[in-house]
């Protein structure tokens, strides 16, 4: 199986000398082609940090990050540019659409961005309403929307241009129970249906559940990584409970 | 802290944003107090021997100033004053009171207003030297001049800035009290909405504005329309028609041409085209009202300074068509005119290049022949013969020789204007007076004159013979014409000149009518250049400040395209497109109302103003261009300055 995403001894601290602040400690994390990754951990671990350098937003102290065979850390801010617009997809907690444009002109905003003709990316953007289920609010803007459809949009300008790795920052963090259902049902459907690569930071347990896996880090190190395997959802979301009964201090949030 | 210090703090950190603005209140107060000196200033007051145009000339120059300075302060302070409703909600949220926030931001407006008049004295006394010097220059005076510092100039900018920074601080003050602190934190939230656009509106701004150029360039005294609407009435129907009308095409065509932009998918759906169409269409409707001020504003500096331009420009030229002789008078008195006669051949520095002694006849005439409506139908003529002509003509420069038989006669109007003077090719008149009968037949015009129109009639070129039969029976007299070398500088011979020959001579010099349209046209470019300096640097700032204010609240925007894999080089090109069509659609409108206004003078005139006028523009743009480098460049930094 293809590795998407390699980190290698992954580094980041901030401040200045004497007054260091260590976010990311030695990580060390792969993630294969398909895989539905889930990551976990209290406030302040180091999720948004690590998902900041997967993103290729934030550079890591020192480390190796390889994205379908980049290495991201060498390359230069245009290049990176780039790489986020062919390779990555993001959905994040606020959703992040732009007002001036149309949920449609949302969505294919990846597309457009590079280039493709405009025959395609009719066919692209109907193929992904279809799949989020939001064909019927596709010309209308994102402020007469509601939240989990805005969530979808987002979603659906995510994995529009097909990216190597889609990176979800919380994207349950501002819905609802059922609209949060609704998005990641989309999500694993997607990742099931098209195998798409999904890597998501969540303190959710719920969210965290639809995952196949799930990775938890604490003081910036991995502490430890559960396997949904062959578990019903709801097994799944107990055994990550637990987990995050041990890690402490999170019993509130997971609830 | 107290309130006064936390102002002062204000100043400082927000210098930047501040600074286009300080620095156009200080350009205005500089010019300000120029026009102020020079109202007062006794060195030109006496090298333009007392006239009091150029004191009232700097009054009413000043009072147009004041006005616009005014409006340009108001409008930027309150631009200001809702940059910051964030920070005043603020303030509000943690309990400072309402009186106190007012407080503070009149400090802090009075402070800016303070330093900016303090610097604009400052740097005021020693540039209206520099300006004097410029003004001198450009009306033809050499007296150097020895200009002192006016306390009363300093007294008059100082209490008119305060009263005007005064008034605007209090509206700082008054500002805050409209606030509602809901309002104070949704500023930036607030939704622009899809505007609308019709068809038909969009259409009629078109029909509007040519309307407007239509009525323009007609023929102002043949025309019906303007017989029709009234000549008074027409120039204002222009410009109701034409500002309406761009009012309209901002509003609504352009918004109209953008929704066409973005159905053309091939073109919308390729790289940022599509964010730089969208914002624009947002934000035109919101923008309609200021870009109509500035393709107005840039329209009326343009056509002042190209008027003024024109008319200095074209100075020597029109001195030199009323003047083909350096100089012409009527010999009456031997004594005087031989004194005259030794006066410009002995004159250091000039050399006579020809001097002609040119027999005159004038004669009355009758000219119900030429058809007009209007007026008497007499009129005195001066006369001149073929064989006069031709050696004048040759002499001038020009290539025109006649051959005159019997009746025929050719008429010389430099003032001709098609349509409005007579026909006079194929008319017939006669001439009359105490044993006079002639019919004379005009087989030729010329829009020059040999003769210096100061000294003598219309003049009339008739046949050597009929001129030889006039002569014992009209009034006869013999004209001096001399051309020497440099005439424009003639100063010394001419006033010796003045006083040697009497009244009736009538004198004409090309270096007196010279000296005299330097001096007024000099005054009109050297007021409509710095208006207009003035009138560009306040534009150029408001568009600055407004796209600015975008900038702030497009921020967000930005950064998730930065998030999603744009490039800060992609970035930086569509902001330039964007912003260029903001600056461009004014100047456009601008430029093609001047355009307009322009040749309508230009038929007016007479004359071809392309030179002045397109130097003008040039000008105009090339500094505009400084601010839409400056405006790309403040907004791409603020776009991408990520944290």
């Amino acid at each position: 199986m293809k590795t998407i995403l390699q980190a290698k001894n992954v580094n980041k601290t901030f401040g200045t000398k004497g007054n260091q602040y260590t976010a990311l400690n030695n990580i060390n994390l792969s993630i294969e082609e398909g895989e539905f990754v889930g990551i976990m951990g209290p406030s302040g671990a180091g999720k948004s940090t690590l998902l900041n350098i997967f993103s290729t937003i934030d550079t890591p102290t020192s480390g190796e990050i390889i994205i379908d065979g980049h290495n991201i850390v060498t390359m230069n801010e245009e290049k990176l540019s780039d790489f986020r617009r062919n390779k990555l997809g993001f959905i994040f907690q606020d959703y992040n659409l732009l007002d001036t444009l149309t949920v449609k002109e949302n969505i294919l905003l990846p597309l457009a961005l590079s280039k493709v003709p405009a025959a395609e990316i009719e066919q692209r953007v109907q193929e992904i309403a279809d799949t989020f289920g939001i064909r019927e609010i596709l010309d209308k803007y994102p402020y007469h929307i509601s939240g989990g459809q805005k969530q979808r949009a987002a979603a659906s300008r995510a994995i529009v241009a097909n990216p190597s790795l889609i990176l979800a920052d919380e994207p349950t963090g501002a819905l609802d129970s059922k609209s949060a259902t609704r998005l990641l049902e989309s999500l694993s459907a997607l990742n099931q249906a098209n195998r798409s690569t999904i890597m998501m930071v969540t303190h959710d347990a719920n969210a965290a559940s639809y995952c196949k896996r799930v990775i938890f880090i604490n003081d910036g190190r991995l502490f430890m990584e559960l396997r949904k395997g062959d578990l019903s959802r709801k097994q799944f979301f107990g055994q990550i409970l637990e987990v995050l009964a041990t890690l402490g201090g999170e019993e509130h949030d997971a609830v | 802290m107290t309130l006064f210090k936390i102002a002062g703090k204000n100043i400082r950190n927000n210098f930047k944003n501040y600074f286009l603005y300080f620095a156009s209140m200080i350009f205005s107060i500089v010019i300000y107090f120029t026009f102020v000196s020079l109202k007062y200033d006794h060195t030109i007051q006496s090298a333009s021997d007392g006239s009091p145009k150029i004191s009232s000339a700097f009054s009413g120059a000043a009072v147009v100033l004041i006005i616009f300075v005014a409006i340009f302060i108001w409008y930027s302070n309150s631009f200001f004053t809702r940059k910051r409703k964030k920070e005043v909600g603020l303030y509000s949220l943690l309990g400072v009171r309402k009186k106190q926030i007012g407080r503070m931001l009149f400090y802090e407006n009075f402070l800016m207003g303070v330093l900016a008049l303090l610097v604009g004295i400052a740097l005021g006394t020693v540039l209206s030297r520099l300006f004097v010097m410029l003004l001198m220059n450009v009306m033809g005076y050499d007296a150097m001049p020895d200009f002192g510092i006016s306390p009363a100039a300093i007294l008059n900018t100082i209490t008119v800035f305060l009263i005007i920074t005064l008034i605007t601080s209090v509206q700082g003050y008054r500002l805050i009290y409209r606030f509602k602190l809901i309002e104070l934190f949704r500023a930036d939230q607030e939704r622009e909405k899809e505007p609308r656009s019709s068809v038909w509106i969009a259409l009629l701004s078109v029909l509007l504005v040519g309307f407007g150029y239509w009525l323009a360039l007609q023929n102002m005294l043949t025309s019906e329309a303007w017989k029709t609407i009234g000549v008074l009435v027409t120039p204002l129907v222009i410009l109701v028609s034409v500002i309406l009308g761009t009012y309209l095409l901002f509003n609504t065509l352009t918004v109209t041409l953008l929704k066409l932009a973005r159905k053309r998918k091939r073109s919308y759906w390729r790289g940022l085209n599509l964010i730089g169409t969208s914002q624009l269409l947002y934000r035109m409707k919101g923008n309609a009202r200021t870009l109509t001020i500035i393709a107005v504003l840039s329209a009326t500096t343009l056509t002042a300074v190209g008027t003024a331009y024109s008319l200095y420009y074209n100075n020597r030229i029109n001195v030199a068509l009323a003047n083909p002789n350096s100089y012409m008078f009527i010999g009456g008195d031997k004594a005087a005119v031989n004194k005259a006669n030794q006066a410009i051949e002995q004159a250091s520095g000039h050399k006579v290049i020809y001097h002609e002694s040119v027999p005159l006849l004038e004669v009355d005439a009758d000219i119900t022949g030429l058809g007009q409506t209007t007026g008497s139908n007499e009129q005195t003529f001066t006369v001149i013969s073929n064989h006069t002509f031709n050696k004048l003509a040759k002499l001038q420069g020009r290539n025109d020789v006649f051959s005159l038989q019997g009746s025929d006669a050719a008429v010389l109007e430099p003032g001709y204007m098609k349509g409005i003077s007579p026909a006079y090719e194929g008319s017939t008149i006669l001439l009359t007076g105490k044993g006079i009968h002639e019919k004379i037949h005009f087989t030729a015009l010329k829009t020059y004159n040999v003769l210096n129109l100061g000294t003598v009639y219309s003049t009339l070129v008739v046949s050597d013979d009929l001129f030889a039969a006039l002569q014992p029976k009209a009034k006869t007299m013999t004209a001096q014409a001399y051309e020497i070398t440099h005439q424009d500088k003639a100063k010394e011979l001419t006033k010796q000149l003045e006083t040697i020959l009497p009244e009736t001579a009538g004198l004409a010099s090309f270096y007196s009518d010279y000296a005299r349209g330097m001096e007024s046209t000099g005054l009109m470019i050297f007021m409509g250049g710095f208006l207009g300096l003035v009138f560009l640097a306040a534009t150029g700032s408001i568009i600055y400040f407004k796209q600015l204010t975008e900038a702030s609240s497009d921020k967000a925007r930005y950064l998730i395209l930065h998030k999603i894999g744009v490039k800060k080089s992609e970035i930086r090109k569509s902001v330039a497109k964007q912003v260029l069509f903001v600056f461009a659609l004014p100047l456009a409108a601008g430029i093609a109302h001047c355009a307009v206004a322009l040749s309508a003078l230009s038929n007016l005139m007479m004359t071809s103003l392309v030179v002045p006028v397109v130097s003008c523009m040039g000008i105009y743009i090339g500094i505009y261009l400084v601010y839409y480098f400056l405006t790309v460049n403040s907004y791409y930094k603020i776009v991408t300055n990520v944290k």
